[in-house]
């Protein structure tokens, strides 16, 4: 069972070989999104990887802080200048790095360097030479995430692997349309969080609070038009936050906003449970439909939206966000209705699944908020 | 009237509470999730360990023109490697040989070197090829042999494991031959009279690194056996002498986890997070006790296999196996990626893992063909026996 050891200590130095070995082998990850000849994204190295490149550890204590960091920030933009070539065609792009940030990944924190080029005309094929640590580390890697026109490609690059071509589609806006609209559906069917925060305000829809107990509403109408009013007021509030999300001209960190969904499903669940707001719950699906959206929009900004279809794809998306909602709600509604005057519904689903679903948010809102 | 009016305020002071709370902490926890610049010049973002300064680097270049140079700090790169379990000093044990291997005729110590790079890697079958030039050059090179009897033997290899062991006691101090070939034997049949074997020996004079070799095939010969105090006993007595050994601190883990003390488990594990292979257990020893930190330990394993995924590399397949079956509960991937790590490695826990995901994942006959090397080689484990008899009963 020695996968990991082979001992000796015989007449060499020789101590072991290991071969159940921990430690994620050095990655460095190289994102490049292309928008028409336009280029941009980041390189990312661990610490460690960049003092091997161009020593950053100055005063020797074998610590690298922030101010090393920084004060290494221009060697390190032109050892990366020096070693990582990206080409349209037969051309090297013009390739600048911003100023060094840094990021926290599970193995420990990463120098994060954002890069952005310019190639001449509208990119059809992009050549990148990695060539990064290939001396002072060949087991090194580069992690290519490239994204163009919505389409993602990865690569592995480095090594002993020379110059690597891709081949970017230009995807027609039709196409385009179909999968963000798939995108959209999916996301919403997929992320039960959503759907959650939604039905928890729409339990109630068919019921009427009277002397602190849930009573069935008589005849369709009052119903109904509950659902309308709060589907409606989620559909419009996140659609405004997506949609100034996409435009990059709101963002907030994923983690809060994360935090604040799961949050918003217990309040909502709760509301059912101990009933605040009875009337016009749909102040509450607006309120944090706001929210909701800058959820949306992380899923969004993880795809991209492509150049010259940036529009078209925001709208399918969120028109398969609506669809997904909506095929949810004319499942579960009717028969909300139906139920509505059994005691299981009133102080069966009501209460307990509520509770259920305020428990279940609590641990995701756990989870998310303390990571 | 006043009592009607009073328990709904109180309902909705509640409820005021809870979402102001919960409000409240969505809004101060930090938000990280992308890059950022720390506050403080001073804040550390790295610590490096020896032998990943940037000075370093230049005495690789110096060794690129002396091997003199070259093979010490290719064993101490190696050596690192093993001592902290990390890859990144395979790479730089790498740099330093690789003028060398590309040599025409590379002297036997290189190609040694990096056959145990590439067996490090899982590179078996290059591995192996590059210990037959070695031993062309060098037939009586031990440590040509021993790294050859250990790849032949994770391949399940055992008659060539046993010529190369055989090989190897005719050089070698006849204790150490006879923990290689006995080690062996334990495998293809002779578990019973092996262990024997090697509780005759006596490790009088031995280096630490030797005790600990004999430590940990007498701990897993007893797991074997189904005698987990006697393993338990090897296991603390190797980690007493090396307590740096995260390979049998994992073998005891398991021991424990298996036992359901899960608790113990993660005593022992203390700080070892930084350890994939040990932060596994510590997965699953949270898992067993539904500890919240599981959710964090989890989301690294995943991170690390999946970039090992995406660079194509296959180190820790049996781990990833093992993963989705005991911390994700997915058995049917976990049997099919313990599928893939049978077609290559052939240990026991190779095995046991295969047979425990076949088993959960309801398709017990998927781990025949491994139960049917286990009746040939006459390999015998306790733990398997338990599964895979359960597993024939169920069918």
């Amino acid at each position: 069972m020695n996968t990991a050891r082979n001992p000796w200590l015989l007449s060499a130095l020789l101590l072991a070989a290991p071969l159940a070995q921990a430690h994620i082998a050095s990655n460095g990850f190289l994102s490049l999104r292309i928008d028409g000849s336009k280029l941009s994204g980041s390189l990312e190295l661990a610490i460690r990887d960049g003092e091997l490149a161009v020593g950053l550890d100055r005063d020797g204590d074998g610590k690298v802080t922030w101010g090393e960091l920084q004060a290494g920030q221009t060697a390190l933009q032109n050892y990366v200048l020096g070693h990582l070539r990206l080409l349209g065609g037969a051309e090297s792009c013009a390739m600048e790095l911003g100023p060094v940030q840094v990021n926290e990944r599970v193995d420990g924190s990463y120098l994060w360097l954002p890069i952005s080029a310019a190639c001449g005309g509208v990119l059809k094929r992009l050549s990148v030479d990695y060539k990064i640590l290939n001396v002072e580390d060949p087991s090194h890697r580069g992690l290519l995430t490239l994204s163009a026109s919505g389409a993602i490609q990865t690569a592995v690059l480095g090594g002993s692997s020379e110059l690597r071509v891709f081949e970017l589609d230009h995807p027609s806006p039709w196409g385009a349309f179909i999968e963000y609209l798939r995108a959209g559906i999916w996301h919403i069917l997929s992320g039960i969080d959503h759907l959650l925060f939604l039905l928890s305000l729409l339990l109630p829809a068919v019921l009427l609070r009277r002397q602190s107990r849930w009573e069935a509403v008589s005849i369709a109408a009052p119903a109904f038009a509950n659902i309308v009013k709060v589907v409606t007021a989620f559909t419009l509030a996140h659609s405004i936050t997506l949609s100034l999300a996409a435009f990059d001209v709101i963002r907030l960190p994923g983690r809060l906003t994360e935090s604040v969904i799961a949050a918003s499903i217990i309040v909502a669940a709760l509301n059912n449970v101990f009933p605040r707001v009875t009337e016009g719950r749909w102040r509450i699906a607006f309120a944090f439909g706001l929210l909701h959206g800058f959820g949306f929009a992380s899923v969004l900004a993880e795809m991209g939206l492509p150049k010259g279809a940036r529009l078209v794809s925001l709208v399918a998306f969120n028109l398969g966000v609506e669809t997904g909602q909506l095929a949810v709600v004319i499942a579960v509604m009717p028969l909300a209705y139906l139920l509505r005057s059994t005691a299981f519904y009133r102080r069966g689903v009501m209460p307990w699944g509520s509770s259920a679903i305020a428990g279940l948010a609590l641990v995701w809102f756990l989870q998310r908020a303390l990571g | 009237m006043s009592s009607g009016m009073g328990r709904p305020r109180v309902q909705q002071g509640r409820l005021f509470t809870l979402g102001a709370v919960v409000l409240l902490c969505a809004a101060l926890q930090k938000a990280h999730g992308g890059p950022y610049m720390p506050s403080s010049d001073s804040a550390v973002l790295a610590e490096l360990p020896a032998g990943a300064h940037y000075a370093d680097v230049s005495a690789r270049r110096l060794a690129a023109g002396r091997v003199d140079v070259a093979i010490p700090l290719a064993q101490f790169y190696i050596q690192q490697s093993r001592l902290r379990g990390d890859l990144r000093y395979l790479g730089y044990a790498q740099a330093v040989l690789a003028p060398w291997v590309q040599q025409k005729s590379p002297m036997p110590d290189v190609l040694v070197l990096q056959a145990t790079l590439q067996q490090s890697r899982h590179e078996f079958s290059a591995s192996l090829a590059m210990l037959e030039r070695a031993l062309s050059v060098s037939p009586r090179n031990p440590q040509a042999l021993l790294i050859q009897a250990t790849v032949l033997r994770v391949l399940g290899r055992y008659p060539e494991a046993g010529a190369a062991c055989d090989q190897f006691s005719r050089i070698v101090e006849s204790r150490l031959g006879a923990l290689c070939i006995q080690s062996l034997r334990g495998l293809n049949g002779h578990l019973e009279s092996a262990y024997a074997a090697l509780l005759q020996i006596s490790p009088q004079g031995w280096l630490s690194s030797e005790k600990s070799w004999w430590y940990s095939e007498l701990g897993e010969m007893a797991v074997r056996l189904g005698r987990d105090d006697e393993a338990q006993r090897w296991f603390q007595q190797d980690l007493s002498l090396v307590p740096s050994d995260f390979y049998v601190r994992g073998a005891y883990a398991d021991l424990l986890l298996r036992q359901g003390r899960a608790g113990e488990a993660l005593q022992l594990l203390q700080g070892q997070e930084s350890f994939e292979p040990l932060l596994l257990r510590i997965a699953i020893a949270q898992r067993q006790m539904h500890d919240p930190r599981l959710a964090q330990s989890s989301a690294r394993l995943k991170a690390a296999f999946a970039a090992e995924e995406q660079r194509g590399e296959a180190v820790h397949r049996r781990e990833l196996a093992i993963f989705l079956l005991e911390v994700e509960g997915q058995p049917t991937q976990s049997l099919a990626t313990a599928l893939k790590n049978w077609a290559v490695q052939r240990e026991p826990d190779d095995m046991l893992v295969l047979v425990s995901a076949a088993k959960a994942a309801g398709n017990p006959a998927a781990a025949q063909p491994a139960l049917d090397f286990m009746r040939t080689q006459g390999l015998s484990d306790v733990r398997v026996n338990v599964l895979s008899g359960a597993a024939v009963a169920s069918r």
